[in-house]
């Protein structure tokens, strides 16, 4: 009985389609399934921890981490891994950066210090919101690594993988 | 609905898309994401007894 296979297509594009939106790398190596689970899983927690953070939890500044520990955005490290969901937040610092103001009316740009204040006044809310946003950016990272590598562990009964590359050296080693 | 009604979403989703990496068999990827969940909410649960009985004896 033949082995099945998992076709990983090009891995490359495959991850970077992963990382742009869950599951989207998924979807374009035809595991549909996979991409259902890691789409509803990953955009719910990011968008509900969004939501509970009052849209203004995730933002960026480009300062260094070193010099200015207090002001780096560590969270974000977590958050970008979600992809295009979390994007603006690296194009409005951007533009703050550069001395524009901010577009989208102001969507993930970095809050004034009074209203991170008036945020936390809310209570853990903000605190749960901010941890589901990036923990749903970390999880992203494992669906990336899935999209690139194929599942981590693969039993005896369960397919195997090969990306167009593998299989195209195989093809060229049968033929020679 | 109290705070910690936020981790059970926060977990299951742990627990699935950690399952998902690992297997490409959807009965894997259930078992793997149950039994997982088990052992996080497990471990929560015996930590917080621990830490409440701690906090009640000091």
């Amino acid at each position: 009985m033949p082995h099945p296979t998992v076709d990983l297509k090009n891995r490359h594009l495959a991850a970077l389609l992963a990382w742009m939106v869950p599951g989207l790398g998924h979807f374009y190596q035809g595991r549909t399934g996979k991409g259902v689970l890691y789409s509803t899983c990953i955009l719910s927690l990011f968008f509900v921890g969004l939501w509970l953070g009052e849209w203004r939890i995730i933002y960026w500044r480009w300062v260094s981490p070193l010099a200015n520990t207090e002001a780096f955005c560590f969270n974000y490290l977590g958050q970008f891994f979600a992809g295009l969901p979390a994007l603006p937040a690296l194009i409005q610092a951007t533009l703050r950066h550069y001395g524009h103001d901010p577009i989208l009316w102001g969507f993930m740009a970095e809050p004034t210090q009074n209203e991170i204040n008036a945020l936390y006044r809310h209570g853990k809310f903000i605190e749960i919101g901010t941890l589901y946003a990036t923990v749903a950016g970390l999880l992203n990272f494992l669906a990336i690594y899935d999209a690139f590598d194929g599942p981590g562990h693969v039993a005896e009964d369960e397919p195997a993988v090969a990306s167009t590359t593998s299989t195209e050296v195989i093809e060229a080693g049968a033929s020679a | 609905m109290t705070y910690y009604g936020f981790v059970f979403p926060l977990v299951v989703a742990i627990a699935l898309v950690y399952s998902a990496s690992r297997h490409e068999e959807w009965p894997r990827i259930w078992w793997q994401a149950l039994r997982l969940c088990g052992a996080i909410f497990g471990i929560l649960l015996a930590t917080t007894v621990v830490l409440l009985l701690i906090n009640t004896q000091v």
